[in-house]
């Protein structure tokens, strides 16, 4: 049997604890393992602070959905609003990799028209990049991680992946049927983030289905096994459970370092010339409004009061269709289609969605079942019975950025006594149209493939926003490279930046974001530890710092 | 209860027969996936084969809590259709998630804490069963159990409005069936029901083409039954208070 080929090293420490580092990133997920990697390569002194483990994939990873609860960010926190968000497994990482150790693995890009929502559609807020700012880090990560997918994408920018897309099972070909049925076009085998075909020290996918619950195989991408063991070979240190509690500024109002909680749970600092902060759409709202300090009472880099507003997910509502025929196996994300993620006028509202394959395993199907038929006693012991004769198909529709929907601080506390974050949402009229429409379209879908039995479940999926980028320092919290309008030294650098989110699953645009951000840094190298001087100039792509493996022998070539 | 009590047991819908308890309920009989366990990684196999070795202790509720959800969870999920031999355990694992304080990471802000929240389900459970039966729950019968159930299913709990007013009763209701679900689904008797690979690591799947069965699996023997007179479970209806955007709690993510 094949097993494990990858061997990783794990993080020794490399700096005495007294000594300042160049840069302290604060967590260690999707966008701070590829900044971690990136920034160490480059010859920085960079230390990681992550709040869960550092995996041992072999020990640590179970093909098992209860037992794989620790993967997820289960400390406290409150939802609220009108229609709250559920979290935890739902959208929240916690320990080296982040998110992308439970993610699916759907890395399609964004649209250009996502870049410019507000000039196109009058909806939401413009980015200050285009699409073509950040196409060439699309065209890096896509090898990185690297991304199996059909030789043509057909949309938004059309291009194709050069890695093998994978073969269809039974709930992707539900996906091709009903779409082709319909006359919609159609993307299989990818794209994802998944190796069809083994690659360098990297197995190829076994089909197991376990993809939301850590790829113990090492087909799946997280950047603890693309981009952190890289890192830690070029002098970066990890601090694993180890979590942040605040950002510490100085008297010049430069940040200093960051003050954490060491896995013994004494209070430490570690010193910094510049600090990035990559906690995702609420830790890391949730860290800034806990660094408080005196000229910044509401929250730190929080002079336009948009700390932890514009919170978005995306509307990821599950049709679930039951057919004569058996279903289950293979990856969750399979096959895909975009063919309605751009605004139509006609159907009366702004913004579109994708539809994409899904694949819960019992647990998560039976609770799917619970919402979706009301079913509970005999009536869920009999549905379960035909698990094997169900596919999953999903709406992921875009929700737009608004004021009202955010991270803020509740009275309760965690178990280091820091203020938990509270989180509260509201879906407006434009995301109720889109929600109904898009999952009419999906259940057609579902229905043309030849399912005799169609249920929906209301759902979310995915996390952005919280510290949006922007030109306006009035409206945003960080500028186009992640630099908090408010302190030369102190970034960001996640999904919380993006100011809108179109109907693509975040992954890859934050990993992109995160090579492109860290090109930004070295291109700045000291400027950024000494002066207040704020360039605006775009770096050049820096591809010498990739990952091995990514460039050169055995490696496809996309024209 | 009378173990053998076969108004209890699902129902042949052609000729009207009880179907008597077996090891293996569902359409996959002789189905194995503990059998397949060589194949497992070494983590993955210690982790679910002391799931099915070792029944953690209740530390969380009380005893008559404890008693009262069993009452609860033997309706939530009724298995009067697996022999004595092969019920799963579900009080047991739900307990050791309180009691370990294993949460899903959010409350909702109408609703208490996980264990607190079970607490206020379990005596309002005992007021709607005394309210509309003028008995405990655990002395009624199972129509008299479900038609109490229900009441929560269907958002109109006729009893200990206190209660409903410290939190909403569909968010307690997805709460008790979630939990209910997360235990029996993770075992491997579960999966063998309803014809679940299991873990497939190192070894692989190998037919992904149409969701053909593996060499080790089998193919499904399909037979008919409903559920016994005695229950109002099986005919499914939606959840009132979820016709809104509710997400559920705790799923992996699924894009």
């Amino acid at each position: 049997m094949l097993g494990a080929m990858q061997y990783l090293k794990v993080s020794v420490p490399r700096y005495p604890p007294d000594e300042e580092a160049d840069y302290c990133i604060v967590g260690v997920g999707s966008a701070g393992g590829v900044l971690l990697q990136r920034l160490a390569r480059a010859g920085f002194r960079v230390i990681g602070l992550e709040a869960g483990p550092f995996w041992d994939t072999e020990r640590d990873w179970v093909s098992d959905e209860v037992g794989s609860h620790k993967l997820f960010w289960t400390e406290p926190r409150v939802i609220g609003g009108t229609d709250p968000v559920a979290l935890g497994a739902n959208n929240s990482g916690r320990g080296v990799g982040g998110g992308s150790v439970h993610w699916s693995g759907f890395t399609p890009r964004f649209h250009p028209s996502d870049f410019r929502i507000h000039s196109q559609d009058g909806v939401g807020v413009d980015w200050p990049i285009r699409y073509e700012d950040l196409k060439p880090y699309y065209e890096l990560l896509e090898l990185e991680m690297p991304v199996a997918g059909p030789a043509y994408f057909p949309w938004g920018d059309p291009h194709g992946y050069a890695y093998g897309p994978h073969p269809m099972g039974g709930v992707g070909d539900v996906l091709i049927r009903g779409c082709t049925k319909l006359g919609i076009r159609v993307s299989a085998g990818g794209p994802v983030a998944i190796l069809s075909g083994s690659h360098g020290d990297r197995p190829h996918c076994i089909y197991r289905g376990f993809c939301n619950f850590g790829c113990k195989v090492g087909a799946k991408q997280s950047t603890l096994i693309s981009h952190v063991p890289d890192a830690i070979e070029n002098g970066a240190e990890i601090r694993d459970n180890c979590m942040a509690s605040r950002i510490n500024l100085g008297k010049d109002g430069r940040v200093t370092g960051v003050t954490y909680f060491d896995p013994e749970g004494r209070e430490c600092e570690q010193k910094a010339k510049a600090v990035i902060v990559c906690g995702y759409a609420i830790e890391t709202p949730r860290l800034l409004l806990n660094s408080a300090c005196p000229g910044f009472e509401d929250g730190l880099a929080n002079s336009s009061g948009t700390l932890g507003r514009y919170l978005m997910v995306q509307a990821g509502n599950v049709v679930l269709g039951r057919f004569p025929v058996r279903m289950y196996k293979a990856p969750p994300a399979h096959a895909m289609t975009e063919e309605f993620y751009e605004t139509d006028p006609s159907r009366g509202f702004a913004r579109g969605f994708a539809i994409q394959t899904v694949g819960p395993l019992p647990i998560g199907f039976a609770k799917q079942m619970m919402v979706a038929k009301g079913a509970w006693g005999w009536g869920m012991r009999q549905v379960m019975m035909d698990y094997n004769h169900w596919a999953g198909i999903a709406l992921l529709g875009e929700i737009l950025p608004w004021h009202d929907n955010r991270v803020e601080l509740a009275e309760e506390k965690d178990r280091h006594g820091l203020p938990v974050a509270k989180v509260t949402f509201h879906l407006h009229d434009n995301d109720k149209k889109l929600i109904k429409f898009g999952t009419n379209k999906v259940m057609e879908v579902m229905g043309a493939a030849g399912a005799d039995d169609v249920v929906q479940e209301s759902r979310y999926a995915h996390l952005v926003g919280g510290a949006r980028m922007g030109s306006d320092p009035s409206s945003s919290v960080v500028d186009k490279f992640g630099r908090t309008h408010d302190i030369p030294n102190l970034f960001v650098c996640d999904g919380s930046i993006l100011p809108t989110q179109g109907s693509a699953n975040p992954g890859l645009t934050i990993q992109a974001l995160a090579a492109r951000t860290a090109d930004y840094l070295i291109s700045q190298g000291a400027d950024v530890f000494k002066t207040s001087r704020r360039s605006m100039e775009t770096p050049s792509i820096r591809k010498d710092l990739s990952p091995p493996g990514t460039w050169g022998k055995g490696v496809p070539r996309l024209k | 209860m009378p173990e053998s009590d076969s108004s209890r047991w699902p129902v042949n819908p052609r000729t009207n027969m009880p179907i008597p308890p077996r090891a293996q309920p569902g359409y996959y009989p002789g189905f194995s996936t503990l059998s397949q366990n060589n194949f497992w990684d070494e983590a993955t196999r210690t982790v679910v084969l002391r799931r099915v070795e070792v029944l953690p202790p209740i530390r969380f509720f009380l005893p008559q809590e404890a008693r009262l959800l069993k009452a609860v969870c033997d309706r939530i999920l009724p298995q009067d259709d697996r022999d004595d031999a092969h019920i799963i355990p579900i009080v047991n694992s739900i307990d050791q998630r309180l009691f370990d304080n294993r949460m899903d990471g959010y409350r909702y802000e109408s609703m208490p804490a996980d264990g607190e929240a079970h607490r206020l389900g379990l005596r309002g459970i005992e007021a709607i069963a005394r309210y509309l039966f003028g008995r405990s729950f655990e002395e009624i019968g199972p129509l008299e159990q479900d038609q109490t159930l229900k009441t929560l299913h269907d958002g109109k709990p006729p009893a200990a409005p206190e209660i409903w007013q410290r939190m909403p009763v569909h968010r307690y209701w997805m709460l008790l069936v979630q939990d209910v679900v997360e235990v029996y689904y993770a075992h491997p008797w579960a999966w063998d029901e309803i014809g679940f690979g299991g873990p497939a690591y190192p070894r692989a799947y190998i037919r992904l083409e149409r969701g053909e069965p593996e060499p080790w699996e089998m193919d499904e023997q399909r037979y008919e039954w409903k559920a016994p007179e005695t229950s109002l479970s099986g005919k499914m209806e939606p959840i009132a208070g979820t016709t809104k955007h509710n997400t559920t709690p705790d799923q992996g993510g699924t894009h």
